[in-house]
């Protein structure tokens, strides 16, 4: 069955129970989001930014969809209403359609403005189920104007189950605010997660993005961050380890649209085994974006021959005056370095995963939340150990 | 300790040990002298088996063991070490980390208990000190940024740490000021004991003054061509190879 239709009839079926079990702004979208869903279908590899993950394939097995028909009452504050599906257009982009057709549940991160969270907000995801099950949720931030507020998602998935997540982020950046958000993806093989995030960052506003792939089946997360205001800032960060069969796609669009804007952005990959890597990164320096300051890069390890590495840096300018530089680097296991090691006494895997471990640790040094960075060494270094322990890697 | 006998290795086909012969005794130095290109590389590489290297014929025993047969990481565990005559830099990999897992792994092979952090940071502070090695570089990534004298002096100090039974020293004078030249071939000194023996290899005598060697070997074109002792040192520092190159032989 083709695998569009099956994702319309569902919605045309349940839409009662869809609408009863969820906020009303959420409800208001759904038109026009099934009317671009069934104009767009699911991207296919001809378009430019799906060319490394086929959608269609990893929608089509038949998943219970998360439906509650539970009414609510409640509905999104007021002041963040109007945010929710402002940044995320139906228009573009299939899935987003898909998502914003389906999605029940919302979480909302509201910081007004001149407010700073001292804590950060952790968000855990936790899948569970008995069948094969879909999962479609939204996240909205809004940091009001001077605002400034650290989130942490957490995925987590329950093992030999298969799982299917559709996600769609829009992070508002109001003037002068700051916004952190770190999303640790550490699932299981069979899971399927796309998250779509966008943000909007305003005059003199800082994001920080970083995303840690560390254990799922397929991953493709798609960044597109507009740089509104002058002097605003993103740092776009990204770590992936890959192995077994696993596929992460990193999709990122850096728009700059107004002066004096700065961007970073450094993604690398460990790629193991059969496994796959894509990076694609767009930078974008609109006209009227003078003073634009943004270095990209994205460098890679592939650590076997059956391992695969996609990358594609761009970068387009339209203004004067601008610095910008990007690049990226793909390469093996330095012999040198393994044999200097393994004349010390370290055997071969661990020397590799000493390796690998130091390839991945330049990502998590930049990581501006110190607990954090603790954390996800260690969440590293046990990824490495697990990997070097399997059975795949003993018997080569 | 050590018995190499006819030893003939190859680099990508082409043949650059052709017979080797060497016997090294407990508690022996060794020192190996010769020109570029002769063969004294290759064959501390073939030693601690490089895998660039192939060896087509001859055989090596170490400690009563047929070292060919050994994994570079068992050969060090076995009590052979190599200092480098390019140590590699290691961006990433902390200097403590590399180092315990290499002592922690030789304990493995030993049979015995990983050390304790504790332990472990303690045995640290007192083995930099032989040879002088600045605390800040013991906290960095592996030889990274480390100037061409700290990187030999790293390579003594990893050596003070594994107390190995033979150490192969490649050039660990060149590139070394006086000072810096006294401080690791004090060092080496300090590390001594009666059944550790040294293969040195050397293009000055000014090494071996402070390392004394039992004897030395001249290799010319992967052939030793002469033995004896110390004094045959002071002679080629005199009067150079010439006389034992081929076409003056």
């Amino acid at each position: 069955m083709d695998a569009t239709k099956q994702y319309i009839d569902l919605f045309q079926q349940e839409r009662q129970r869809i609408d009863n079990g969820a906020p009303r702004t959420l409800n208001r979208l759904r038109d026009d989001a099934l009317a671009a869903f069934c104009r767009l279908g699911f991207p296919s590899r001809r378009i430019e930014r799906y060319k490394y993950t086929d959608v269609a394939q990893a929608f089509e097995p038949n998943y219970g969809v998360k439906i509650s028909g539970t009414p609510t009452a409640d509905d999104l504050p007021q002041a963040v209403a109007r945010s929710y599906g402002s940044l995320a257009s139906v228009d573009t982009d299939g899935i987003v359609a898909l998502n914003t057709m389906l999605a029940q549940d919302i979480t909302v991160i509201h910081v007004p403005a001149s407010t700073c969270k001292e804590h950060p907000v952790q968000l855990t995801n936790t899948l569970h189920s008995t069948a094969p099950l879909m999962h479609n949720r939204r996240l909205l931030i809004v940091a009001e104007a001077g605002a400034k507020v650290q989130v942490i998602q957490t995925d987590k998935a329950d093992d030999g189950q298969d799982f299917l997540t559709t996600q769609v982020t829009e992070v508002i950046v109001g003037q002068g605010a700051e916004v952190e958000f770190y999303d640790i993806e550490d699932s299981s093989d069979r899971c399927h997660r796309f998250h779509h995030f966008f943000a909007r960052v305003e005059a003199g506003g800082r994001l920080t993005h970083a995303a840690f792939s560390l254990a799922g089946g397929l991953s493709r997360n798609q960044t597109d961050i507009v740089l509104a205001g002058e002097g605003a800032a993103a740092t776009l960060l990204g770590s992936a380890i890959t192995s077994g069969s696993q596929h992460v796609d990193n999709n990122t669009l850096i728009d700059h649209q107004a002066p004096a804007c700065t961007s970073r952005e450094l993604y690398k990959y460990v790629v193991d085994q059969q496994s796959a890597g894509a990076f694609a990164g767009r930078v974008l320096v609109r006209e009227g974006a003078e003073k634009t300051d943004s270095i990209e890069r994205n460098a890679n390890l592939v650590c076997t021959d059956e391992a695969h590495m996609w990358t594609q840096p761009m970068l387009e300018i339209y203004a004067d005056d601008v610095q910008c530089s990007h690049g990226s680097t793909v390469g093996q296991i330095n012999a040198d370095a393994l044999f200097y090691m393994r004349q010390r006494g370290i055997s071969d895997a661990d020397a590799r995963m000493l390796l690998k471990q130091a390839f991945a640790s330049e990502v998590l040094s930049e990581v501006p939340l110190e607990a954090l960075q603790l954390r996800l060494t260690a969440l590293v270094e046990k990824r490495f150990r697990n990997c070097e322990d399997c059975k795949f890697c003993k018997n080569n | 300790m050590l018995e190499i006998r006819n030893l003939h290795a190859s680099i990508g086909g082409k043949e650059i040990l052709k017979g080797i012969d060497l016997r090294v005794g407990k508690g022996e130095i060794h020192a190996l002298m010769g020109l570029n290109g002769a063969g004294k590389s290759t064959l501390s590489n073939v030693l601690v088996g490089h895998p660039a290297y192939e060896v087509t014929q001859g055989s090596i025993t170490f400690r009563g063991k047929d070292l060919l047969q050994l994994s570079p990481d068992e050969r060090s565990h076995e009590g052979l070490f190599l200092s480098f005559q390019q140590p590699v830099e290691i961006p990433g990999v902390p200097m403590t980390k590399f180092m315990q897992a290499a002592l922690n792994a030789k304990r493995k092979y030993e049979g015995k208990e990983p050390l304790s952090a504790a332990d472990f940071l303690k045995l640290m502070r007192e083995r930099r000190k032989i040879v002088e090695l600045d605390a800040k570089l013991t906290t960095r990534s592996v030889n990274e940024g480390f100037s061409g004298g700290e990187k030999k002096r790293n390579e003594i100090f990893q050596m003070a740490m594994l107390e190995p039974k033979l150490a192969i020293l490649d050039e660990t004078d060149s590139g070394l000021d006086v000072d810096a030249l006294r401080i690791v071939a004090e060092g080496f000194n300090r590390l001594r004991t009666p059944e550790t023996s040294a293969i040195v290899i050397t293009h000055y005598q000014r090494l071996l003054d402070y390392l004394k060697p039992d004897f030395v070997h001249v290799l010319i074109d992967g052939r030793i061509v002469k033995s004896g002792g110390p004094e045959l040192a002071l002679e080629i520092e005199e009067h150079g190879f010439d006389k034992y190159l081929p076409q003056n032989a």
